[in-house]
Order: C-alpha cells, then structure tokens, then sequence
C-alpha cells in the first residue's frame, strides 16, 4: 500500500454521535496539517475523548466523514468496513490512552514491538533494534526487559508513547495522557510530547494542561456539549478568546 | 418419538412422587445440614486443637470422597456396625453427614468474613450477647451466605440422584422405572432433566430475591 | 489384598475416562464461552439455555439418557463412549461458566489498546485476552476436575465398572465392604491431590516465568 503524504494529515467532517438520545458530538468540522500539532480543549463531558476515538473508529461515528491524508477512514465503496478492515487505517495512527493500557503480561520491550510483529508482520530483529532506540528516547532503555507493574505511572505512560511510535504512525492520538498521573509526575510525559512535537510529529492531543497547549500546539480548538466553539492559535486562544464560553472556561482554569 | 412423550406424561404420578421424593430430602438435607453445618463450624472454630483439628480433617475428608461412594460406605457399612436402616433413612443419614461439611465450610467462610468494624460499631452501641448476635452478625451472616448456600442447595438436588443407585424412589428412580417399563428412554429422562430445571431455575430465582433485598438494605 | 489389581483397574477407568472428559471440556467450554462472549445472534441463546439444562442435571439423570436416550435419536454408543461423552457435557457446562467470567472480568482497556494498534479480533483474543485469562481461570478449571471426579461414581448405572463399582462388587463378594471403600476413598485422595499439586506447579511456573503480582 503507497502510503500517501498530502499536507493535510487528518480530516473531520460534519461528524456526529449519538448515545441513546444523548447527541454527544455534533457537525465537528476540522483539519490536522501534517506536523502539526492540535490541542483538543473543554469541560469533561464536551465529547473531546469521544471525537478521538471517531478519528480512529474505535467508535463508529452517526454522521460526517474522517479522511486519513486524503484516504476516507470506516467506510469503503458505500458500505462500513469491518474490523479487520478497519485495522489497516488503525495501524497508522498511534494512540496514547489515559489510564496507559498496557498490556501486563508482556515486558516493557515485548509490549512496544507487539503491533510492528504481529500486526505490520515486521521482523522481529530489527523491531527489537527500534524498539530499543525509542525506548532510550523517552528515557526508559534500562527498562526493557521488566513487567509494566513494577513501573511508575509516568513511566508506564512513556513507555505507552514509545509503544504507540513503533508502528511508524502518520498521526499520534493522545486521550488525556497526564490525567491519572501525579503532578509531579506530568512534567516528564509532557516533555517527550513536546519533544515529539517539535520533531514535527502530527497530534491529536486531548488534554487539561493547559501549559502543553501554550506551548506546544499550533492550533487550539475548544469544544463544548458536543461542538466546536472556537478555533484558534493558542497566542489568541489563550490571550484574547473570543467567545463567552471560552472566556469562562479560561477563567477557571488560568489564574 | 412424540408418542413417547405421551406415554411419560401418562404416567405423570410416578414422576411427581419421584420429585416430591427428590424434593422432600434435598429440603431436610438442607435444613438438617445447615444445623449440623453450624455446629460443625463452630467446633472449626474452636481454640482447643484436640476440637479443631479432627473438625478440619472430617470436613477435609468429606470434600475429597466422591458422594455415591460415600453413600455406599454408609449403606453397606452400617449393618456391619448392627445398625439396620431402610434405604430412605442411609440415603438421608448420607446426604445430611456428607453436606455437612460443604455447610460448616460455608459458615465458616462467611464468618471470618464478617466485617468487624460492623460488629464493633454494635457493641459501642451497647449491643452485646444475645442481642448483638441476632441484630446485627445474623443478619450478616445470613445475607452473605444466601447465594452459596443457594449454590449448595443445587448439589444437593443433584446428589439425591445418586440414591436411585440404592433403590431410594426419587425422581431419576421414577423416570428410569418409567423408561424401563414402557421403551422410552429418551423423552423419560428428557422429562426427568426438566423437572430439575425447574427446581434449579426456582431456587436461583429465591437467591436473586434475597440479593435484592440485601441489596435494598446495604444501599 | 488380593482383591488390589480389581480396585486398581477400577481406578484406570476412572481416570481415563476423567482424563479425556477433562482434556476435551476445557477447549469446549472455552467455546462456548466465545460464543456468549462474543454475543452471537441466535447461538447464544442456545448455549445459554444449554449450559442452564446441563449444570441443572445430575450426572447419574444425563448418563441414564445418553447412554439409553441416544439410540432414540439415531446413535449408538458403546458405554465408555457414553460415559466419556457424560463427563464431557457435563464438565462443558461448567467450564463454560467459568471461562465466561474470566472473559468479562477483562480488562476493557487492554482491548480499547489492541483495537487502536490495528489487532484483528483473532490476534487480540490470542495474543492479548488468552494468555491472561487462562492463568485466572486456572484454579476454578482444577476444581471443576475434581468435582467431575466425584461425579464419575454415577457411571456406574451404564455398566462402567470404575473405582467406586470395583470397590462395591469386592465388597459383596467379601462381605467386608469397608477396606475396599476406604482404599477407594485414598486413591480418589490422590487423583484429587495430584490435580491439586498440578495446579499449583504449573502456577509456580508462571509466576517464576512472568513475575506477575
């Protein structure tokens, strides 16, 4: 499969969720340029951790189209696609959850070369090789060979970034990646965040901090009861927001 | 082979006397092996080790010997110790002797499971004796202990079966007299492994009632 | 005793007999856990109502039918083949409970991870959900063993001759039924024991192997 490089990595169009008769997500029209970095922003319950799980169809969206670089995500030739099908776009996008979701029966290293050996069907040699470059990228190379458990939160979560970088995705999804961790602890998750982002990755991050968004994103977009509010440079965002909502939010959360 | 269900449901009395049969000694195993169980439990739980330890080996044991051989070890053992009894009477004493034990493990397990702060908070209340054991730890007890011994309850309906093997007239007894007089095996014992469907689905049922009530109560 | 080669004869039986019951109803009731699991339209409902008849049953009720019931339905069976294929549903019934509360009891964010790294279903089950799931549903598996054990006794009603009948018949031939009754209860102790002391060496093992808390 060619894999397709355009400027704009994903995009989401007139999407929409409904639970029951809850409408969760509604008309979410935006787009990700590729290496970019785009901070996902608003009150718990505003559908930010839903609309993620859209982009990659770990939840099958009502309405509205996602395309990964140009190729549509979910459905092919007018019908849903399956499972297996789905995992061929899945593949691409790496994810980093909140609660890091490891796996606890395999080591540090067998977690993060699991999805490159078995799902891409790279060899297990060479993915071992970068896996063990990625895990000395986020600092936790001497850690290769113990059980998630023995692992702090913080590490457990880089490890869950490295895990998510083995596949070679065109986008990382991150879902509130500091949420359960200690604040202490924050500070190194979000430096190889930042990090990744400098390097020019492209991200989809979910998140409370408002700190990362200021500093790392180059686009803020604030949602909330489901729609997008505003979009905007995290300069303007922050400093000068120009609806009520975001202005109110903003005032909670930045002394 | 409806013909044969016919003739089964023909012979409908037999069937029912059989599950009354089943019926009446799973009911008294249950009640007399819930007293005996108690008793037991509480000698598990004794300080003396001359009480404790042979308590823990009977039960132990019970636990290992498969029910029909120990059926049989009191059906024909018994006459050796000049002890005549009637089938019905082994087949109870066997029931009740062996579910014993499974019980006292049951009230055991569900009394070092008793909460202690609950118990604590009954004497700083000024509970005590009488009072503190049936307010507040018998009602515990019993509530946490209603879906194992439902769970009981059922091994024992399924172990009155094996007494057919020493002529006791219960409900498998009924229906293979049925199938061997009449040539219809399949829709007899069909019919038979309704009825204790049924029964099961009854008890299960019961349980669910008493977890909900205990649900009610716990909040 | 002269009378030992007679009892231990009865034991083979029933061991073998457990053994292919045992070896064959784990895969089956892990099956029919799938099948619940998974939510299957139609299928579902069958094995739930199965597995309700089944575990209902007692194992003297569901041998008395297979073994006499079967020809009514077109099949012939040999006794062992019955008795084997009595244990085997049996034991399937209650496998099948035990492996579908090991599957529920999962770990949700484990699978979310495995969708969202593009695993297949089957690679997920494989690599993510059975490697887990059969080390917690280990000791539940051993103790349904033993509990199909202690209901083998029950095919004796389709003319098996095993432990229990062995030390039956050597009792009325003797008329002195406690020494075979307890020399049968000391080897039941022992396959019970064994399958225990399997159990915990094979969980030794794992815990060595995985350093799993």
């Amino acid at each position: 499969m060619a894999r397709a490089t355009s400027d704009v990595a994903v995009e989401v169009r007139g999407v929409g969720k409904r639970f029951g008769n809850l409408q969760v997500l509604a008309d979410i029209d935006f787009s990700v340029a590729t290496g970019t970095t785009v901070c996902i922003l608003g009150p718990s319950g505003s559908g930010k951790s839903t609309l993620l799980r859209c982009i990659n169809f770990l939840v099958r969206p009502d309405d509205g189209e996602v395309y990964l670089h140009g190729e549509r995500v979910g459905m092919k030739n007018g019908t849903w696609m399956t499972e297996r099908e789905l995992c061929r776009y899945r593949v691409r996008m790496g994810m980093v959850f909140q609660h890091f979701n490891l796996w606890p029966h395999l080591t540090v290293l067998e977690n993060v070369i699991e999805a490159p050996v078995h799902v891409l069907g790279r060899p297990r040699a060479d993915t071992i090789e970068k896996a063990r470059t990625l895990l000395d990228k986020v600092g936790l190379a001497e850690k290769q060979d113990v059980y998630p458990h023995t692992l702090s939160g913080g590490q457990k979560q880089r490890v869950a970034i490295a895990r998510a970088l083995a596949t070679n995705p065109d986008v990382l999804l991150f879902d509130e990646p500091t949420s359960s961790l200690d604040p202490e602890i924050i500070g190194e998750v979000l430096s190889v965040m930042e990090g990744l982002s400098s390097e020019g990755m492209t991200m989809i991050v979910v998140t409370h901090e408002m700190s990362f968004a200021r500093e790392a994103a180059d686009s803020v977009i604030f949602m909330d009861a489901g729609r997008i509010v505003e979009t905007a440079p995290p300069e303007a965002f922050f400093t000068r927001p120009a609806t009520r909502r975001a202005q109110q939010f903003l005032q909670r959360y930045v002394r | 082979m409806n013909r044969d269900f016919l003739v089964v449901f023909a012979h409908y009395d037999q069937y029912l006397n059989g599950l009354w049969n089943t019926l009446w000694l799973s009911a008294a195993t249950l009640v007399l092996a819930s007293i005996t169980g108690c008793i037991l439990a509480a000698l598990m739980l004794a300080r003396p080790r001359a009480v404790r330890l042979p308590a823990r080996w009977f039960v132990d044991a019970m636990r290992c010997v498969p029910f029909l051989l120990f059926a049989y070890l009191v059906y024909y053992g018994l006459p050796e110790l000049s002890l005549q009894l009637d089938s019905w009477a082994c087949g109870l004493l066997a029931l009740v002797v062996y579910h014993t034990a499974y019980m006292a493990e049951i009230v055991r397990g569900a009394w070092t499971n008793l909460s202690r702060e609950q118990i604590e908070a009954g004497r700083a209340f000024g509970f005590a004796g009488f009072p503190l054991f049936g307010r507040i730890i018998l009602p515990q007890l019993f509530f946490a202990s209603v879906p194992v011994i439902g769970n009981q309850s059922i091994y024992i309906l399924k172990d009155t079966a094996f007494l057919m093997i020493i002529t006791v007239p219960e409900l498998t007894f009924a229906a293979s007299a049925v199938q061997s007089t009449y040539f219809v095996p399949f829709a007899s014992f069909v019919v038979a492994m309704l009825l204790y469907w049924l029964v099961t689905l009854g008890v299960e049922a019961s349980v669910k009632r008493v977890e909900a009530a205990a649900e009610m109560r716990r909040g | 005793m002269a009378d030992l080669p007679l009892l231990l004869q009865g034991a083979l039986v029933t061991a073998s007999v457990s053994l292919a019951a045992i070896v064959l109803g784990i895969p089956m009731g892990l099956a029919l856990a799938i099948v619940r699991w998974q939510r299957i339209p139609v299928l579902s409902q069958v094995v739930a109502a199965y597995v309700s008849v089944i575990r209902a049953t007692p194992a003297i009720t569901l041998a008395l039918l297979i073994f006499f019931g079967s020809p009514s339905i077109g099949i012939v069976l040999g006794a062992t083949a019955a008795a084997a294929l009595t244990l085997l549903i049996n034991t399937s019934a209650f496998n099948c409970e035990i492996w579908r509360s090991a599957l529920i009891d999962f770990p949700r964010d484990q699978l979310e991870a495995a969708r969202a790294y593009g695993m297949s279903p089957l690679l997920r089950f494989r690599r993510i959900v059975f490697p887990q799931v059969w080390r917690t549903s280990l000791p539940a598996l051993v103790n349904e063993m033993t509990l199909l054990i202690k209901a083998s006794p029950a095919l004796a009603v389709i003319g098996i001759v095993d432990l229990t009948r062995a030390a039956s018949r050597i009792g009325a031939a003797t008329y002195q039924p406690l020494p075979p009754f307890l020399a049968a209860t000391v080897i039941y102790m022992l396959m019970v024991m064994l399958l225990v002391g399997a159990q915990r060496f094979v969980e030794r093992l794992v815990r060595e192997r995985f350093d799993l808390a």
